[in-house]
Protein backbone atom coordinates (compact mmCIF):
# COMPACT_ATOMS: atom_id res chain seq x y z
CA UNK A 1 0.00 0.00 0.00
CA UNK A 2 1.44 3.37 -0.99
CA UNK A 3 1.57 6.23 1.48
CA UNK A 4 -0.96 8.08 -0.66
CA UNK A 5 -3.38 5.16 -0.48
CA UNK A 6 -2.87 4.89 3.27
CA UNK A 7 -3.43 8.64 3.65
CA UNK A 8 -6.65 8.44 1.60
CA UNK A 9 -7.89 5.56 3.79
CA UNK A 10 -7.20 7.43 7.03
CA UNK A 11 -8.67 10.67 5.69
CA UNK A 12 -11.81 8.85 4.50
CA UNK A 13 -12.39 7.18 7.86
CA UNK A 14 -11.71 10.45 9.68
CA UNK A 15 -14.19 12.39 7.53
CA UNK A 16 -16.90 9.75 7.87
CA UNK A 17 -16.46 9.52 11.65
CA UNK A 18 -16.25 13.23 12.43
CA UNK A 19 -18.73 14.68 9.94
CA UNK A 20 -21.01 11.64 10.25
CA UNK A 21 -21.11 12.39 13.97
CA UNK A 22 -21.58 16.10 13.32
CA UNK A 23 -24.59 15.67 11.04
CA UNK A 24 -26.08 12.96 13.26
CA UNK A 25 -25.89 15.43 16.16
CA UNK A 26 -27.44 18.19 14.01
CA UNK A 27 -30.38 15.93 13.11
CA UNK A 28 -30.85 14.68 16.68
CA UNK A 29 -30.55 18.09 18.35
CA UNK A 30 -32.69 19.95 15.81
CA UNK A 31 -32.84 23.72 16.25
CA UNK A 32 -30.16 24.85 18.70
CA UNK A 33 -28.74 28.19 19.79
CA UNK A 34 -25.77 29.97 18.22
CA UNK A 35 -23.18 28.88 20.80
CA UNK A 36 -24.18 25.21 20.60
CA UNK A 37 -23.75 25.30 16.84
CA UNK A 38 -20.33 26.94 17.16
CA UNK A 39 -19.29 24.44 19.84
CA UNK A 40 -20.46 21.47 17.80
CA UNK A 41 -18.63 22.56 14.67
CA UNK A 42 -15.45 23.38 16.61
CA UNK A 43 -15.57 19.99 18.34
CA UNK A 44 -15.90 18.27 14.96
CA UNK A 45 -12.95 20.15 13.46
CA UNK A 46 -10.92 19.47 16.63
CA UNK A 47 -11.76 15.75 16.55
CA UNK A 48 -10.62 15.63 12.94
CA UNK A 49 -7.31 17.27 13.83
CA UNK A 50 -6.83 14.87 16.76
CA UNK A 51 -7.37 11.77 14.61
CA UNK A 52 -5.00 13.00 11.89
CA UNK A 53 -2.48 14.13 14.51
CA UNK A 54 -2.53 10.75 16.27
CA UNK A 55 -2.15 8.99 12.89
CA UNK A 56 0.87 11.16 12.19
CA UNK A 57 2.29 10.55 15.67
CA UNK A 58 2.10 6.79 15.07
CA UNK A 59 4.20 7.31 11.96
CA UNK A 60 1.50 6.50 9.40
CA UNK A 61 2.45 9.45 7.21
CA UNK A 62 6.18 9.20 7.90
CA UNK A 63 7.22 8.10 4.44
CA UNK A 64 5.22 10.81 2.72
CA UNK A 65 8.21 13.16 2.94
CA UNK A 66 10.25 12.93 -0.22
CA UNK A 67 8.07 10.27 -1.81
CA UNK A 68 7.29 11.39 -5.31
CA UNK A 69 4.03 10.81 -7.13
CA UNK A 70 4.13 8.82 -10.30
CA UNK A 71 1.72 8.83 -13.25
CA UNK A 72 -0.71 6.38 -11.62
CA UNK A 73 -0.97 8.49 -8.46
CA UNK A 74 -1.58 11.62 -10.53
CA UNK A 75 -4.22 10.00 -12.76
CA UNK A 76 -6.11 8.61 -9.78
CA UNK A 77 -5.90 11.97 -8.01
CA UNK A 78 -7.17 13.81 -11.12
CA UNK A 79 -10.10 11.43 -11.61
CA UNK A 80 -11.14 11.62 -7.95
CA UNK A 81 -10.84 15.41 -7.88
CA UNK A 82 -12.94 15.71 -11.05
CA UNK A 83 -15.79 13.67 -9.52
CA UNK A 84 -15.59 15.60 -6.22
CA UNK A 85 -15.58 18.90 -8.11
CA UNK A 86 -18.93 18.06 -9.71
CA UNK A 87 -20.43 17.38 -6.29
CA UNK A 88 -19.00 20.63 -4.97
CA UNK A 89 -20.45 22.61 -7.89
CA UNK A 90 -23.86 21.01 -7.35
CA UNK A 91 -23.60 21.91 -3.67
CA UNK A 92 -22.67 25.47 -4.52
CA UNK A 93 -25.76 25.79 -6.76
CA UNK A 94 -28.00 24.43 -3.99
CA UNK A 95 -26.45 26.47 -1.15
CA UNK A 96 -25.58 29.67 -2.99
CA UNK A 97 -28.32 29.95 -5.58
CA UNK A 98 -31.37 28.05 -4.33
CA UNK A 99 -31.24 28.09 -0.53
CA UNK A 100 -31.23 31.90 -0.11
CA UNK A 101 -34.86 31.84 -1.33
CA UNK A 102 -35.97 29.33 1.32
CA UNK A 103 -33.42 28.92 4.15
CA UNK A 104 -30.73 31.17 5.55
CA UNK A 105 -28.38 31.25 8.55
CA UNK A 106 -27.31 27.99 10.12
CA UNK A 107 -29.26 25.78 7.71
CA UNK A 108 -27.39 27.33 4.81
CA UNK A 109 -24.09 26.99 6.67
CA UNK A 110 -24.75 23.33 7.47
CA UNK A 111 -25.74 22.60 3.89
CA UNK A 112 -22.46 24.18 2.77
CA UNK A 113 -20.46 22.10 5.25
CA UNK A 114 -22.40 19.02 4.16
CA UNK A 115 -21.47 19.41 0.51
CA UNK A 116 -17.82 20.20 1.31
CA UNK A 117 -17.61 17.12 3.56
CA UNK A 118 -19.44 14.99 0.99
CA UNK A 119 -17.12 16.02 -1.83
CA UNK A 120 -14.06 15.23 0.31
CA UNK A 121 -15.50 11.86 1.34
CA UNK A 122 -16.25 11.03 -2.29
CA UNK A 123 -12.79 12.19 -3.39
CA UNK A 124 -10.96 10.00 -0.90
CA UNK A 125 -13.44 7.16 -1.43
CA UNK A 126 -12.75 7.21 -5.18
CA UNK A 127 -8.98 7.25 -4.53
CA UNK A 128 -9.24 4.24 -2.21
CA UNK A 129 -11.50 2.42 -4.68
CA UNK A 130 -9.21 3.07 -7.65
CA UNK A 131 -6.10 1.90 -5.82
CA UNK A 132 -7.88 -1.32 -4.87
CA UNK A 133 -9.82 -2.09 -8.02
CA UNK A 134 -7.34 -0.72 -10.51
CA UNK A 135 -7.38 2.09 -13.01
CA UNK A 136 -7.56 1.93 -16.78
CA UNK A 137 -7.72 5.24 -18.63
CA UNK B 1 -19.04 -6.47 -28.55
CA UNK B 2 -16.05 -8.55 -27.41
CA UNK B 3 -14.17 -7.42 -24.31
CA UNK B 4 -10.50 -6.60 -24.69
CA UNK B 5 -7.86 -6.13 -22.06
CA UNK B 6 -4.20 -5.31 -21.86
CA UNK B 7 -1.91 -8.11 -20.67
CA UNK B 8 1.84 -8.09 -20.27
CA UNK B 9 4.80 -10.33 -19.55
CA UNK B 10 6.69 -7.84 -17.46
CA UNK B 11 7.25 -10.31 -14.67
CA UNK B 12 8.98 -12.77 -17.01
CA UNK B 13 11.11 -10.03 -18.52
CA UNK B 14 12.18 -8.86 -15.08
CA UNK B 15 13.10 -12.39 -14.14
CA UNK B 16 15.15 -12.80 -17.29
CA UNK B 17 16.94 -9.50 -16.67
CA UNK B 18 18.96 -10.81 -13.72
CA UNK B 19 15.83 -11.09 -11.57
CA UNK B 20 15.36 -7.35 -11.50
CA UNK B 21 13.13 -6.27 -8.62
CA UNK B 22 9.94 -4.24 -9.04
CA UNK B 23 11.55 -1.43 -7.07
CA UNK B 24 14.61 -1.40 -9.33
CA UNK B 25 12.52 -1.35 -12.49
CA UNK B 26 10.35 1.40 -11.02
CA UNK B 27 13.40 3.46 -10.14
CA UNK B 28 14.83 3.14 -13.64
CA UNK B 29 11.69 4.31 -15.40
CA UNK B 30 10.43 6.78 -12.78
CA UNK B 31 7.58 4.80 -11.21
CA UNK B 32 6.94 3.49 -7.72
CA UNK B 33 7.20 -0.20 -6.86
CA UNK B 34 3.44 -0.26 -6.23
CA UNK B 35 2.71 0.98 -9.75
CA UNK B 36 4.94 -1.71 -11.27
CA UNK B 37 3.05 -4.27 -9.17
CA UNK B 38 -0.28 -2.83 -10.39
CA UNK B 39 0.87 -3.02 -14.05
CA UNK B 40 1.95 -6.64 -13.61
CA UNK B 41 -1.35 -7.52 -11.95
CA UNK B 42 -3.30 -5.88 -14.79
CA UNK B 43 -4.74 -3.29 -12.43
CA UNK B 44 -3.20 -0.35 -14.22
CA UNK B 45 -2.63 0.39 -17.90
CA UNK B 46 0.55 2.46 -18.23
CA UNK B 47 0.78 5.51 -20.45
CA UNK B 48 2.32 5.14 -23.88
CA UNK B 49 5.42 6.96 -22.67
CA UNK B 50 5.93 4.50 -19.83
CA UNK B 51 5.27 1.55 -22.12
CA UNK B 52 8.01 2.79 -24.46
CA UNK B 53 10.37 3.35 -21.53
CA UNK B 54 9.84 -0.27 -20.46
CA UNK B 55 10.32 -1.54 -24.00
CA UNK B 56 13.52 0.47 -24.39
CA UNK B 57 14.86 -0.74 -21.06
CA UNK B 58 14.37 -4.40 -21.97
CA UNK B 59 15.34 -3.79 -25.61
CA UNK B 60 12.05 -5.22 -26.87
CA UNK B 61 9.24 -4.05 -29.11
CA UNK B 62 6.05 -2.83 -27.45
CA UNK B 63 4.02 -5.81 -28.69
CA UNK B 64 6.58 -8.20 -27.21
CA UNK B 65 5.71 -6.84 -23.78
CA UNK B 66 2.10 -5.70 -24.01
CA UNK B 67 -0.68 -7.55 -25.79
CA UNK B 68 -4.25 -6.46 -26.41
CA UNK B 69 -6.22 -9.68 -26.01
CA UNK B 70 -9.87 -10.56 -26.49
CA UNK B 71 -11.50 -12.30 -23.54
Amino acid sequence: MTVKEKFANIWLVTMVLTYGGYFAAIVLLGETDFMSQIWLFSATAFAQMIILGVSNAFGLFQKSKGLRSDERDRLIEQRATHIAYNILIFGFVVVGCLMPFSDTGWKQFQAGVFFIALSEIVRHGVIVHMYRQGWHA
Amino acid sequence: MPEYRLVNNLKTLRFMANEMSQAELGERIGLTRQTIAAIEAGKYSPTLETAFKIATLFDKRLEDIFQWVCE
